[in-house]
């Protein structure tokens, strides 16, 4: 039997403390952002328009609308925000200052990914009953797609911190960002790609959110567009997909923690 | 039959609330690596007893910060060791971190968050925070609670920066160049508050650019030059190294400077002579040796002169 000692207890309530302080303080900065709150909120579910055009349960419609809503809800509310937070708190010296006391580095990148890693759940929670609403098919797997949008949430927020650790300051994050918007909106052109082209181009984490967006929503296999998976294999399906967004997350956790800086560059 | 010498028995560690605040011995930083390597701090050695303030004073770039980060635990040592309380600020960083408060050299806080704000967070991160509102009074800037940290004088932002640091009640704190940019009123008070904690048995090191506040402060002073302490002790002793002056304009236009390391002997012998031979000695001026001269002539001496 294993237990915990109170020491163990109250670091780790100390700890809890310490990230929703943070994070209250962060998700009050973003708040206080309107342009911000815009992009958070409504870019990501501008896609569901794209429903209004197709035929009631269409699933090439849904299919678009749903994927593009995901990952519009990864870049902007989580892997933008969080890059833009990151960069402007480290050159305002606020990481330098709050890292002279108790918090430790994880809680302080926890409290600086949250907020927009919620939002994007908000996001992703409130774009069930909006895709209903607007036509598209009952979702097979809903518990999977809100587990796609969290596991992509998490890995996105992560590229933004190894982004994060080599972008000079806030003007250029609007260049180095590029990369990972690249590697985001790839997987939703990929489906025209050659097969040889194609097989790498699902290794990237946009074609792994298309695919379990795909998989878990509508029932979809790889490119087909006849629904063919029932609840229990869309769990199968979406192996593939979770794993390479775990690597990606690995990647990106590995990279960050080599180059993270916490103060301008003098 | 065998004896064996009894062995002595070993005297008993000093108690832990005797440790000196702060021990830095033979401390060194150095930044890159290979040909572009650069030494910034070169064997320091410093102690800062509990209840008292030890100034750091030095030229821009003689090491005082990259000396005040490693101590803070922000940066390791390239060699040499730092003891806050008796305990390692990187391996025992949970347990120092709750006992030390620290204002670095430029503020840094976001500027859309209140003062309140600010301080409620801060004190979120903290594990027996003071009252927010007992800070605020403390650094006087309770009537600014609602203000946003943007609007806020550079004066009212270092202070808010000073309540952050006093937030976790520290027995240490590290106060990096505190008064920059703060009014003479505020800098008194903020004076004030330095020799309250001081008083309530709490350890002060500071870095300054003001040798008056040195002064003001200090129990004890180290001057930093060149990535080493080159003079440590307390006023008097730091200042006795260096010669008083007299200097007078001779009849004939001459301006004389003498120096010597006693002012009242060569003061009383020179007026006698210039009584004795009625030689009238115009603009007479004699100092003794003061801080200000005694950083001037290390800031300015050749770093090997200094080893």
């Amino acid at each position: 039997m294993t237990t915990t000692t109170p020491t163990v207890r109250s670091e780790r309530s100390a700890a809890m403390r310490r990230t929703t302080g943070l994070t209250r303080a962060n998700a009050l900065l973003m708040l206080r952002n309107r342009l911000n709150l815009a992009y958070a909120f409504v870019l990501p579910l501008l896609p569901m328009a794209f429903l209004l055009f197709g035929d009631r349960g269409d699933v090439g419609a849904a299919g678009m609308a749903l994927t593009s809503t995901v990952v519009m809800a990864v870049l902007f509310p989580v892997f933008y925000n969080v890059l833009s937070m990151t960069v402007t708190r480290r050159d305002e010296l606020v990481l330098k200052r709050i890292r002279t006391g108790e918090t430790r580095d994880l809680e302080l990148l926890t409290s600086l990914a949250l907020p927009g890693v919620v939002v994007a759940m908000i996001v992703g929670v409130v774009a069930i009953p909006l895709a209903l609403a607007l036509g598209a098919p009952m979702p097979v797997n809903p518990a999977l797609f809100v587990l796609a949008v969290l596991v992509a949430a998490l890995t996105f927020a992560v590229l933004a911190f190894w982004t994060a650790a080599w972008t000079k300051n806030a003007e250029a994050a609007q260049i180095t960002s590029m990369p990972v918007i690249l590697l985001a909106l790839v997987g939703q052109v990929a489906v025209s790609f050659p097969e040889e082209v194609r097989r790498w181009a699902d290794l990237t984490p946009g074609a792994a959110i298309t695919d379990l967006v795909r998989s878990s929503w509508l029932g979809l296999e790889g490119t087909s567009t006849d629904p063919t998976l029932d609840f229990g294999s869309t769990w199968a399906a979406a192996g593939q997909p979770l794993l390479v967004l775990a690597a990606w997350a690995a990647l990106g956790v590995w990279l960050t923690a080599r180059s993270m800086r916490w103060e301008p560059r003098s | 039959m065998a004896t064996t010498a009894p062995t002595p028995a070993r005297p008993p560690a000093p108690p832990a609330d005797r440790e000196p605040a702060l021990e830095v011995h033979e401390l060194r930083r150095s930044y890159g690596t290979g040909d572009a390597a650069f030494e910034a701090v070169r064997g320091v050695d410093l102690t800062v007893e509990r209840g008292t303030i030890v100034a750091l004073l030095g030229t821009n770039g003689a090491g005082k910060t990259s000396t005040m980060e490693v101590i803070e635990g922000l940066a390791a040592p390239s060699a040499g060791s730092v003891r806050v309380f008796g305990l390692d600020p990187i391996t025992d960083r949970a347990e120092v971190r709750r006992r030390t408060g620290v204002v670095l050299q430029e503020s840094g806080f976001s500027g859309d968050l209140t003062v309140m704000e600010t301080l409620v967070m801060e004190a979120a991160t903290v594990t027996d925070p003071r009252p927010v509102a007992e800070v605020l009074a403390l650094v006087d800037l309770d009537h600014r609670a609602g203000t946003r940290v943007l609007s806020l004088s550079g004066g009212e932002r270092r202070r808010l920066d000073l309540a952050c640091a006093l937030l976790c009640r520290p027995e240490l704190l590290m106060l990096d160049e505190p008064t920059t940019g703060l009014d003479p009123e505020s800098r008194r008070r903020v004076w004030d508050l330095i020799r309250g904690l001081r008083a309530d048995g709490n350890a002060v090191l500071l870095t300054t650019h003001y040798l008056e506040e040195a002064e003001e402060l200090a129990d004890r002073i180290a001057i930093m030059h060149a990535g080493r302490i080159v003079r440590e002790g307390t006023i008097a002793e730091v200042v006795a190294h260096q010669p008083s002056t007299v200097r007078y304009v001779t009849p004939d236009g001459e301006t004389t400077t003498l120096e010597t390391d006693d002012l009242q002997t060569t003061l009383t012998e020179l007026l006698s002579w210039a009584a004795e031979n009625d030689v009238r000695l115009d603009r007479l001026d004699a100092r003794s040796a003061s801080l200000e001269s005694t950083f001037l002539a290390l800031a300015q001496a050749p770093e090997g002169d200094l080893r």
